[in-house]
């Protein structure tokens, strides 16, 4: 029963919380970039699904099963140390010896975009297809084009139905964050073992560490509950 | 040119392998008010929906003011279909308001974004529509706090708000509860003594006869019967046309 008596969380808490909040900007600024990219992404797969072109749909589903099929992590080292290599290549076509390279906050960014893309597109996809044909038809019965209908009436609403799965995937994508610290990310997880591992204080640590996702995605939780109550009044 | 404001000509549409259309041949001039009825299924639908394009025609033309949706050995050109569509308005009957939107913002919505109005002009306008069709107070409201009769009654305005050169009605009443119907009707009336040029496809026979200038009868595809309210109703030339209206009537 030593452990317990010899716990000490207020050393922990007191050397721990200015990194851990350093942290908690990265894994929120991973998520904001990661999360924009994957609504742009599953919007561009969705409407090139819906679009009924046999070659692209076709594209994009062997694309969605090279994402769904391969583990997050396979996906953060392949875009930070394989992408850059494969474009430079391609680069050195034309500018001999040209190096790119990606900081590690980019490429796994990026590549939580991508992952995440490919998952929204079908909700994104689904929701499109769940408003009602009526919404389209009087758009174009008023003079819209077909696109114009569906960007300013269709994925509004289709936006709206696919509100509630959106805030899930944020909260998760929070959480997933952590496997930046693959990619030397020095993200809350990074920071927390190399903490624990200096100090020993593993228990109080790894509960830090915990309770600071906490207090990342239990307000996002809430705030998607009231969103969803919101936007539920006119559908 | 004559004064046609709908011209179709020789139209047939198929799905499939399934004729609906069997080539209809129909003039609509300035202000005349045309009224289609038959049964169930036989493309009263599906011809109202070639008049502004949004079943394109397997054969056979139609012309708005003189203009074709698609010219006749041209393809379809979604820019010159958008435009074109705007003179004719329509009126379906699931009404389908935008929901997200208020009364006034379903009637401003295609002014400003098509028209190329700006808002303040577009409100202006809408308020006028919308005090027309009787919902001066209920211009802040979204369509699930209207009941289905005021929502029929924005979707209207919302179409007239475009000026189109013509109106088409899709059973505007028939999702409606009996006691909804009379202020549609009325407001559909109303229009007709201002001389807008209208179709309506509709089951409601003395509503027909009252504001039809020409009724039409539809039957598998084809248009069976044609000519006044008066004749029409009370002197049918045909047995399909007799027997359709005896089962109506009882
Ligand atoms: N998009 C479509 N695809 C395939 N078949 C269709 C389509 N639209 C209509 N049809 C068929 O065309 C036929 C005519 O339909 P339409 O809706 O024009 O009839 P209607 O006269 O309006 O009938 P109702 O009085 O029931 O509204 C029906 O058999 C219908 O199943
Ligand atoms: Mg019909």
């Amino acid at each position: 029963m030593n452990i317990l008596k010899n716990l000490d969380f207020a050393t922990a808490f007191k050397d721990l919380y200015p990194e851990l909040l350093k942290a908690m900007g990265t894994v929120l600024g991973a998520t904001m970039f990661g999360f924009a990219l994957a609504l742009i992404i599953g919007t561009l797969i969705a409407l090139g699904r819906i679009s009924k072109i046999k070659w692209l749909d076709w594209l994009l589903v062997v694309f969605l099963e090279i994402i769904r099929g391969t583990p997050l992590v396979v996906q953060l080292v392949y875009m930070y140390y394989v992408v850059p290599l494969l474009l430079s290549l391609v680069v050195q076509f034309w500018i001999p010896d040209y190096q790119i390279n990606f900081d590690a906050f980019t490429a796994g960014s990026v590549a939580l975009g991508i992952n995440y893309g490919a998952y929204l597109s079908e909700v994104i996809r689904s929701s499109i297809i769940s408003v009602d044909r009526g919404q389209m038809e009087a758009a174009l019965a008023l003079g819209y084009t077909k696109q114009q209908a569906m960007w300013s009436i269709v994925i509004p609403q289709a936006g709206r139905i696919a509100l509630p799965t959106f805030g899930n995937y944020i909260i998760m994508m929070v959480k997933d964050t952590s496997l930046l610290a693959f990619i030397t990310v020095y993200e809350l997880l990074l920071r927390t073992q190399a903490y624990a591992s200096q100090t020993f204080l593993t228990i109080e640590s790894y509960t830090l560490l915990a309770l600071a996702y906490l207090v990342l995605s239990l307000p996002m939780a809430q705030v998607v509950r009231v969103m969803e109550r919101r936007l539920a009044r006119h559908v | 040119m004559s004064n046609a404001i709908i011209e179709v000509n020789q139209l047939r549409k198929s799905f499939g392998s399934n004729e609906i259309l069997k080539g209809i041949d129909l003039e609509i001039k300035q202000g005349e008010k045309v009224v289609i009825i038959g049964p169930s299924g036989s493309g009263k639908s599906t011809f109202l929906r070639c008049l502004n394009c949004l079943e394109i025609p397997t054969n056979g033309t139609v012309k708005v003011h003189g203009d074709y949706f698609i010219k006749p050995g041209e393809r379809f050109n979604e820019k010159h279909v958008a435009a074109l569509r705007t003179e004719v308005g329509m009126v379906f009957q699931r009404f389908n308001l935008f929901p997200t939107m208020t009364a006034i913002e379903n009637v401003m919505a295609a002014q400003i974004k098509i028209r190329k109005k700006s808002k303040e002009a577009a409100r202006e306008t809408a308020e006028i529509y919308l005090r027309k069709v009787g919902l001066a107070e209920r211009m802040n409201h979204y369509p699930s706090q209207l009941s289905g009769g005021q929502q029929q009654r924005v979707a209207i305005a919302r179409a007239l708000a475009m000026e189109p050169k013509a109106m088409l009605f899709d059973e505007a009443t028939s999702g409606l509860d009996p006691e909804l119907i009379g202020e549609v009707l009325n407001v559909v009336r109303e229009l007709a003594k201002e001389g807008m040029t209208m179709v309506l496809v509709t089951h409601e026979m003395n509503f027909a006869e009252e504001v039809g200038d020409r009724i039409i009868f539809m039957d598998g595809g084809v248009i069976v019967e044609e000519g006044p309210p008066k004749e029409f109703f009370h002197n049918p030339k045909h047995n399909r046309t007799r027997e359709f209206l005896q089962k109506v009537e009882h």
